[in-house]
């Protein structure tokens, strides 16, 4: 427990925790100390001067937002000489900021309009010509207003300390400073769009939203990111069923206010004009839409024909379905077709961890715990890449707490900035460079271990038992690529593994094929691929396959189908999915697309007209029944239901050792990339064709 | 005598009622012809809404949402779009692509006019919008906008210079 100091507030008695700044101690009292520039987790900068408060035995009004708090401190936040100070400070502000809130995209959500409101002084008596200064586009994603910036430095903070890119700065001084791209006239940075969010005016304003509504126009709907694995949550603006934009203001979720660029400008290719819209049925041998029972029904023949003379169905299943639609899509196959020929395109070895951590119910980190780790240690993964909020959590453990993080990996990463050892690795070596860390891990109190791709199989297990002989706690998160590629392993959609990682034999069936054997498998009847890209890369041996596909977009392997529903994207659903590490999250639907039916209803269809109960294919009541049946999944219902994570825990007894390493291939996602969705996202392709102004490789020298 | 008294006071009485019949007709008439001739408005009155145009013929609406947001029967429908310099359809950086009054609604309580930072929705003094079909009833912008002033040219074709977006 921290020392305590007692001082005065406005009269009051408080205790507070010595050095603790005033601005917050007055905040935990409900007492409000207007500012700009102080902003929560980043630098102080005491530029905006709204948050002046009397302090007694001080001859000035002294900054709150600076000010740590004494014993016997007596303060006043509440005096005409405050009330006068505030409101010449904003008519400063206002000496040159445009009063165009009527065009402006911050308008109704400002805070310089909110504090002129209440605190202003109503009127200017500056009469002079407001110093103009036309607008600039720095990249695809921000443009930029001089004269509306009040100079508080957030962009530049949030910029630099909170991700570590360092794409902004302060030109010149006096009355001519202004916020400035580090490459002169445009950004060459993650494209992440924090500063246009952070600034407290409108500024900085983002390309995809710039004029299109007001906000108070909108519908906000929080739901799950539907890109990385590392489940932010996104509040999506939808208006006229449009996503308009996303952000995450209240800082609810995982991720607090962060938000990678694709979480918040990869949301397109919900409206693109390339979705499917009607159900596809090949006749003479071209798609040709058909009406949504025509194709259930064929659809539905074809499985119970194939069934009845004992043929080969296979399914291919999606890294960014809901965990309820994975769960009924095996369920189908498995109960209703007695196939265990299901696999998805896996991207980590969760399976060997979950293993290797049989028993233990507190070995898998949370991404909080990213957060407040003493220690972590980072393995072949370039975290800045891939999966930039635990990137982001690392740092801001770096920031705010000193936390140590160690980083093994083969090329340069972002981590090594502030990484106390950073170690390079030939691929296949990693752990042999982990051993030499040894004697450093050991002194730690506690470690989080990250590890991406490149431990898979029989290494998982010496990395386990690395971790066991260091003496001290340790946590693992195995790292994923897509948004439900913890789901759907944990759903059990692998030939050898029911939901909850049960082996089949429990069921009384035997492993089936893994998507290359199912490609390979010249005698494969029925292929039914489910929002997944197989074709991209390999062909399909059996010539004569009657091949089913849910997407929504026509790509390569729904080009080659004979049947194609029309699928719904995340953002249309309702359900939940699991992060990197294993939080459930729930998915909210934000908008309907015309003709698009959700995976779960057209998995539910085709057993109804293929006269097979699998129960409701409701969401709830498949969620009711994923708690009931799958192990770890009983979490809490109200922590989900009120947008919170719950973290599932499957670690209860052996897993079959099953995998083939050679399954097991992250797709090298980059943080502009997101596998097909991003192909179709035109916000995340201008970003990457913007010439040469890209954080390409994401390689700094440390 | 009672007789001549009631007769007298009749004649009094049709005398008194025609006085006011005769000054009347000298009087110029308050009644309006409609549909025969045109109705007299008060200057104030609000009818159905103009979108005023400025002196280049600009749209003044800049597409704020205000008066969608001010609108008790929310019937206004918006949707706004961004100026570029060879296309300008307004002053500020923005208009209204779409911009739709939904006269089933529109309870003519001015609160829009009131709303509207740019002056640019008013009330004209149309009131023939009585229809058998409903669908009719929604107004779009073709139908509000002032005509424009003789000799402007919209949307302005710049040739010069590319114009900054101006505030």
């Amino acid at each position: 427990m921290a020392e305590l100091v007692t001082l005065t507030i406005d009269g009051a008695q408080v205790q507070a925790e010595k050095g603790a700044l005033l601005i917050d101690v007055c905040k935990a009292r409900g007492i409000e100390i207007p500012a700009f520039c102080y902003y929560e987790g980043l630098a102080l900068q005491a530029a905006c001067r709204m948050c002046l408060v009397e302090v007694e035995k001080m001859p000035k009004l002294q900054p709150g937002c600076t000010l740590p708090v004494a014993e016997g401190m007596v303060v006043k936040t509440d005096t005409p000489v405050i009330h006068e100070a505030r409101k010449s400070m904003l008519e400063f502000l206002l000496a040159n900021h445009p009063l165009d809130c009527p065009v402006c995209d911050k308008g109704g959500e400002c805070e310089l309009q909110d504090m002129t409101f209440r605190y202003g002084l109503g009127e200017s008596r500056f009469l002079e010509n407001k110093h103009h200064v036309d607008e600039q586009q720095w990249s695809p994603v921000v443009f930029f207003d001089r004269p509306r910036c009040i100079l508080c430095y957030r962009c530049v903070r949030i910029c630099d300390e909170g991700v570590g890119v360092d794409a902004l700065g302060v030109v010149q001084r006096g009355v001519v400073s202004a916020i400035a791209p580090s490459h002169g006239d445009h950004l060459e940075c993650d494209e992440c769009g924090m500063c246009i969010d952070i600034c407290p005016v409108g500024a900085l304003t983002s390309g995809m939203y710039r004029y299109k509504t007001r906000p108070w126009e909108m519908n906000h709907v929080g739901t799950i990111c539907t890109h990385c694995s590392n489940g932010c949550k996104t509040t999506l603006g939808v208006r006229g069923g449009q996503v308009i934009r996303a952000n995450n203001r209240d800082h609810s979720g995982i991720n607090g206010e962060f938000l990678c660029v694709k979480g918040r400008f990869g949301w397109d290719f919900v409206n693109s004009t390339e979705r499917a819209q009607s159900p596809m049925l090949r006749t003479n041998g071209r798609l040709e839409p058909v009406s949504w029972s025509r194709a259930l029904m064929t659809v539905a023949r074809k499985l119970n024909e194939v069934k009845q003379r004992g043929g080969r169905v296979g399914f291919i299943a999606s890294n960014h379905t809901s965990n309820e639609e994975n769960y009924y899509l095996q369920k189908l196959a498995r109960q209703g077709l007695r196939s265990n020929n299901i696999d998805h395109h896996r991207t980590g070895d969760v399976v060997t961890l979950i293993d290797a951590l049989a028993g233990r119910t507190d070995a898998l980190a949370t991404v909080a715990d990213l957060y407040a780790a003493k220690a972590s240690l980072v393995i072949a993964s370039d975290l800045a890449q891939q999966q930039p909020l635990l990137h982001f959590q690392l740092r801001a453990n770096w920031r705010h707490h000193r936390s140590r993080t160690y980083v093994v990996t083969p090329g340069p990463v972002r981590e090594r900035k502030f990484a106390v050892k950073s170690l390079h690795a030939e691929p296949g070596r990693e752990l042999d460079a982990v051993e030499s860390l040894r004697d450093d891990l050991s002194k730690e109190p506690e470690l989080v271990i990250l590890f991406g791709d490149a431990i898979q199989g029989d290494a998982v297990r010496r990395l386990v038992a690395f971790g066991d002989s260091l003496g001290i706690p340790v946590k693992y998160v195995c790292l994923l690529d897509y948004s439900n590629s913890r789901g759907a392993i944990d759903m059990g959609l692998a030939p050898g593994l029911l939901p909850g990682y049960r082996p089949v034999a429990e069921a009384g069936l035997e492993p089936g094929m893994t998507i290359a054997e199912m490609l390979a498998d010249a005698s494969l009847d029925v292929l039914w691929v489910v929002g997944a890209n197989p074709l991209r890369n390999a062909r399909l041996a059996a010539e004569n396959a009657f091949v089913v596909v849910n997407e929504m977009f026509l790509a390569e392997t729904a080009q080659r189908a004979d049947v194609i529903f029309p699928a719904a994207s995340a953002y249309e659903k309702e359900g939940t999915v699991t992060n990197v590490c294993g939080e459930v999250q729930s998915l909210k639907k934000a908008l309907k697309v015309m003709g698009a039916k959700t995976d779960l209803e057209i998995f539910g269809l085709v057993a109804a007209e293929m006269g097979i109960d699998l129960g409701p294919f409701q969401p709830g009541a498949v969620f009711e029944e994923i708690r009931r049946e799958v192990r770890g999944y009983n979490v809490s219902l109200p922590v989900i239901a009120t947008g919170g994570a719950a973290q599932s825990v499957p670690l209860n007894g052996r897993v079959p050792a099953l995998t083939r390493a050679e399954l097991i291939q992250s797709a090298r996602d980059t943080l502009f990339t997101s596998g097909t969705l991003g192909r179709y996202s035109k916000n995340l392709t201008s970003v990457l064709e913007h010439p040469g102004k890209l954080y390409a490789s994401g390689i700094e020298t440390p | 005598m009672p007789k001549i008294n009631e007769i007298i006071g009749s004649a009094a009485a049709i005398a008194k009622g025609m006085s006011v019949t005769f000054r009347e007709m000298l009087n110029p008439s308050i009644t309006d012809l409609y549909p025969d001739a045109p109705p007299l408005f008060e200057e104030r009155y609000r009818g159905v809404h103009v979108l005023q145009r400025d002196e280049n013929g600009m749209e003044k609406c800049v597409a704020c949402f205000l008066c969608s947001a001010a609108c008790p029967s929310e019937c206004i429908y918006i949707e706004a779009a961004e100026n570029t310099d060879p296309k300008r359809i307004s002053g500020g950086e923005r208009y209204a692509s779409v911009y739709n009054i939904d006269y089933n609604r529109c309870i003519f309580c001015g609160y829009c006019v009131e709303a509207c930072p740019t002056d640019a929705i008013t009330h004209g003094h149309g009131f023939e919008i009585a229809s058998y079909n409903t669908a009719t009833l929604i107004y779009r912008k073709e139908q509000l906008l002032a005509p424009l002033p003789p000799g402007a040219q919209v949307p302005l074709v710049v040739n010069e210079e590319p114009v900054g977006a101006g505030h």
